[in-house]
């Protein structure tokens, strides 16, 4: 594994880290009070590592039901990284089950989301994915028994904290605003994810948008957009593509991924 | 550790880890026809959506309802990050606009 990718993931975990690390202090306190260990709060932010299904369970191990139906629960809530793993996989072909199994296992929406935000800086480097992940991971299991063991040392709703983590997503998703088309691309799945969510229960709202809007996106770039797959023979409309998006490598990506096979 | 919280916790890890474990582990394995991989490149864009937008509007409970204080606090962010593009730039004025918010609403 290479050191200098690891070490520019683990620089590019920071923003998390601060995220992760008050939020993970929060985790810890609830969790004590709702009875589990420190030992335990600890191991499942080792072993389960999900914010969102961590204080669920809480919730519930507190409202005393039992684990069964906290564990169906917990697998509907992060069924949603089912997306993120399949647009992770486009850039990790011919690795290594082992480096793959330990990649997707730390796989969260904010490690996600900062991938995403530069795509070449993934593209066949583990390393680097596994820094970013793994520092993560650490600020999380840190922040847990942090708070476990210690009760909230700061007041983790002070200091503006719970915007840390939506300032960051809120970044990552002008980021991703990269041409004209992508504006409304957002603003659509924006509208349908709050369709979504008032019409149906649970967090079905983000994996229904992602299939939605993904699927509108591949009807307008057929549309409106020349197709690069026609057109990556002639080399030049790609290098067009290419041009003032540094960060998207994906059409030689696929262009690749042809030679290969 | 009790039984039953060792399954609790057993449980959550397996059923986390297979969705994010399956389609790395498949799908780079397998060649996608190129409108599925074009799809997916939308996916990053519409999760993101779909992670922002109801946390604007919709209460802790999950009820629709505007929600002033983090929407004071995300539109300067939005703006920031267009014109900066930069993420400690626009996490701690995001934190800090909240928590200036805070003392006024």
């Amino acid at each position: 594994m290479d050191d200098h990718q690891f070490k520019a993931g683990v620089k590019a975990a920071l923003p998390i880290v601060l995220g992760y690390l008050p939020v993970g202090m929060a985790f810890g306190v609830l969790a004590r009070n709702a009875g589990l260990t420190t030992w335990e709060a600890g191991s499942m932010s080792l072993l389960v590592y999900a914010g969102a299904s961590q204080f669920i369970a809480i919730e519930m191990i507190s409202k005393g039901i039992s684990w069964f139906p906290i564990v169906i629960a917990t697998f509907f809530i992060n069924l949603r990284h089912l997306l993120m793993s399949s647009t992770l996989s486009l850039y990790f072909k011919k690795n290594r089950l082992r480096t793959l199994s330990l990649l997707s296992a730390q796989l969260t929406d904010e490690s996600f989301a900062v991938a995403m935000s530069d795509t070449s800086k993934i593209s066949n480097r583990p390393g680097y994915l596994f820094g970013l992940q793994i520092t993560s991971h650490c600020a999380w299991i840190t922040g847990s028994v942090g708070g476990a063991l210690l009760g909230g040392l700061i007041d983790h709703k002070s200091y503006g904290i719970p915007f840390a983590l939506p300032a960051l997503f809120i970044c990552l998703l002008v980021f991703q605003v990269r041409k004209i088309h992508h504006f409304f691309i957002m603003v659509m799945a924006g509208l349908s994810s709050l369709f979504f969510k008032w019409a149906f229960p649970g967090n079905w709202y983000i994996i229904l948008t992602a299939l939605l809007v993904s699927g509108i996106g591949i009807v307008i770039e057929k549309k409106l957009i020349p197709s690069p797959s026609t057109a990556s023979g002639s080399g030049e409309p790609l290098a067009r593509r290419g041009e003032g998006e540094p960060a998207r490598r994906t059409s030689s990506l696929a262009g690749g991924d042809r030679g290969e096979k | 550790m009790e039984l039953d919280t060792l399954y609790l916790i057993l449980g959550m890890a397996l059923v986390t880890f297979l969705p994010r474990f399956f389609p790395m582990v498949f799908l780079t394995r397998w060649t996608l026809p190129e409108r599925v991989k074009k799809g997916l490149e939308y996916f990053p864009i519409s999760i993101l959506s779909a992670i922002v937008f109801p946390m604007l509007f919709f209460n802790g409970e999950g009820r629709m309802e505007v929600q002033p204080h983090y929407l004071l606090s995300a539109i300067p962010v939005f703006i920031f990050s267009w014109k900066a593009k930069n993420l400690w730039g626009s996490v701690i004025l995001g934190m800090v606009i909240y928590w200036s918010l805070g003392f006024i609403l």
